[in-house]
């Protein structure tokens, strides 16, 4: 049936006011990391820089030497660049690894508990991450964890856990068995089959988890503020107190969230199908 | 997980009852005293009552605007994954940044808010927003709505795309208006649905942290509890009561997503 005019405008209307409130933003923060900071005066302002520089961005990379404020500005992004990387990464990989083995148990292996086991895992899926913060601080206090790599990738690890469990059993349990039948026909360990007949056919299934997981330690800001205030200090924590000086360094902030979001973006533009194939399966109760 | 969920949510629940101070001595047994306390503590009261304001609209928002996009992109036939990867964006981002980069749309002078209602033709060049905390608590809400709006047309939109075709074709020989398949068949085919996503977006909306802190700092007015909670714990090093506060929020959080649920299940039922 031929769709009335009308009706699609409307929807073409809607759908352009939909896109520009999604993306304006971003876009207002990428050409504002290219603006020079001298035209942050000009009134009025402009939609658009009408001269483009690189400097923010060569400040923060470290291509010009220089300090503000006694800090080297450059060492201090790459550091909590490299940080943000590594426990984002580190968290992924355990938490997809842990979780996929643990899938694989609750799906095919009968142990004693086995149910009970697996709800009570997933059951903390309820339990919002500040009512456990402060006596983790304490843990963390006793186990010399804070401002160390291991404690806060840990942290993300049982933070996203549950959830990706949750996925990958559900990915699991739809998986036809046959194929893993035939493997332990010709004597194939639980290991190989799930390294050489799972984990291929899996694979859409771990992608969705390890999305969800790395945009998750990637974000973290609560966290990171409570547990890696100095040498494992991320991004997100980072960026902030670029905005806590005498002098807002608009330029230098807009360069870092460009960097920042980069990641996230290119996730979104070219995995998207699997983060909303994950997004609905955390929702879903 | 043991170690790191289990232990301490009983650890919080034990120690709550407790004066667990790191700057006092010992861990004396003071019974309820900490949640009490929560009653007559003043500013936390404010607290509370601008955590409630926060899920009160950013829900109401979320879900209305939710709703209405999801059936939008249901609508759309060419370059639905974009427009969806698109709207999904937001999501992705890490809330401090995007706090971040709405405080600079927001700022006085150079702003894009205050630059594009000058382009209108109206005097707000130096108008700086964060004055009035009635306009602070609704911008807040605005980037709280940005971010978290996405989850609620992804899991709306899911359902919509769910309903056979053959309910609108039926509709559409009976005569039936494109308002009056939303109202008839959409919306009550995606109540389920839109219950989660109110429940999500509530859960959230308590959590509500990073897009306050960054962008109104401490300040009383706009403070949410989870900041309360934050300031208590962190800065005043008053252990016990935080976790008190804190499981009263999940308390709170829980029942109402309860709610929900029961609702919607009671009202599907009479169907």
């Amino acid at each position: 049936m031929e769709t009335p005019i009308g009706h699609r405008l409307m929807v073409w209307t809607g759908v352009t006011v939909l896109l520009l409130w999604s993306l304006v933003p971003i876009y207002w923060t990428v050409a504002s990391s290219l603006t020079p900071t001298v035209d942050f005066s000009v009134r009025p302002i402009h939609f658009y820089p009408h001269e483009i520089t690189i400097d923010h961005f060569a400040r923060l990379l470290g291509f010009t030497d220089e300090t503000i404020g006694g800090v080297n500005t450059a060492k201090q992004f790459k550091l909590a660049l490299f940080n943000s990387i590594v426990t984002s990464l580190g968290a992924t990989v355990l938490c997809v690894l842990f979780s996929l083995l643990g899938a694989y148990a609750f799906t095919r292996i009968e142990f004693p508990g086995r149910n009970v086991i697996f709800y009570a895992v997933v059951g903390t899926l309820a339990v919002p991450g500040y009512a456990v913060l402060i006596p983790l601080f304490r843990i963390m206090v006793a186990t010399r964890q804070i401002d160390a790599y291991a404690g806060i990738t840990l942290i993300y690890v049982s933070a996203y856990l549950p959830l990706c469990l949750w996925l990958l059993k559900g990915v699991l349990d739809a998986l036809p068995r046959s194929l893993e039948e035939a493997a332990r026909m010709d004597g194939a360990s639980h290991m190989t089959i799930l390294r050489e007949v799972i984990t291929p056919i899996a694979a859409p299934g771990l992608t969705a988890a390890a999305i969800l997981t790395f945009l998750g330690a990637w974000g973290q800001y609560l966290v990171p503020l409570i547990f890696s205030p100095k040498l494992t200090k991320p991004l997100t924590v980072m960026i902030p107190e670029f905005a806590g000086k005498n002098f807002i360094d608009y330029g230098l902030i807009m360069a870092s969230g460009t960097i920042t979001i980069l990641v996230p973006c290119m996730l979104v533009m070219f995995l998207n199908k699997y983060l909303i194939t994950g997004l609905l399966a955390g929702s879903g109760k | 997980m043991v170690g790191l969920v289990f232990y301490p949510l009983a650890a919080t629940f034990w120690d709550s009852l407790h004066r667990v101070d790191p700057l006092q001595p010992g861990a004396p047994f003071v019974g309820l005293a900490n949640y009490t306390r929560i009653f007559g503590d003043a500013e936390a009261g404010r607290a509370w009552t601008n955590t409630f304001k926060y899920v009160v609209l950013a829900v109401a928002f979320e879900t209305i605007f939710g709703v209405l996009a999801a059936a939008l992109i249901n609508q759309v036939k060419r370059g639905r994954q974009w427009v969806l990867a698109a709207v999904v964006l937001p999501w992705a981002l890490p809330p401090v940044v995007s706090a971040v980069i709405w405080n600079w749309i927001y700022a006085p002078g150079p702003g894009l808010l205050n630059g594009a209602l000058m382009a209108l033709g109206l005097n707000y060049d130096n108008y700086v927003w964060f004055n009035n905390s009635t306009y602070a608590m609704l911008l807040i809400t605005v980037v709280h709505v940005w971010r978290m709006m996405p989850l609620t047309i992804v899991i709306v939109l899911a359902a919509m795309q769910s309903i056979p075709a053959e309910l609108y074709e039926a509709a559409r020989m009976d005569g039936a208006s494109r308002l009056n398949m939303f109202s008839t068949i959409t919306l009550p085919l995606t109540r389920g649905a839109i219950a989660v996503a109110m429940t999500n977006a509530t859960v959230y909306a308590f959590n509500l942290f990073d897009e306050a802190i960054i962008m109104a700092s401490n300040t009383l007015e706009t403070r949410p509890i989870l900041i309360q909670i934050y300031l208590e714990a962190f800065r005043k090093f008053h252990f016990s009561y935080g976790m008190a506060l804190s499981l009263v929020l999940t308390l709170i959080a829980l029942l109402i997503s309860l709610g929900y649920v029961l609702r919607v299940q009671k009202t599907t039922r009479l169907d």
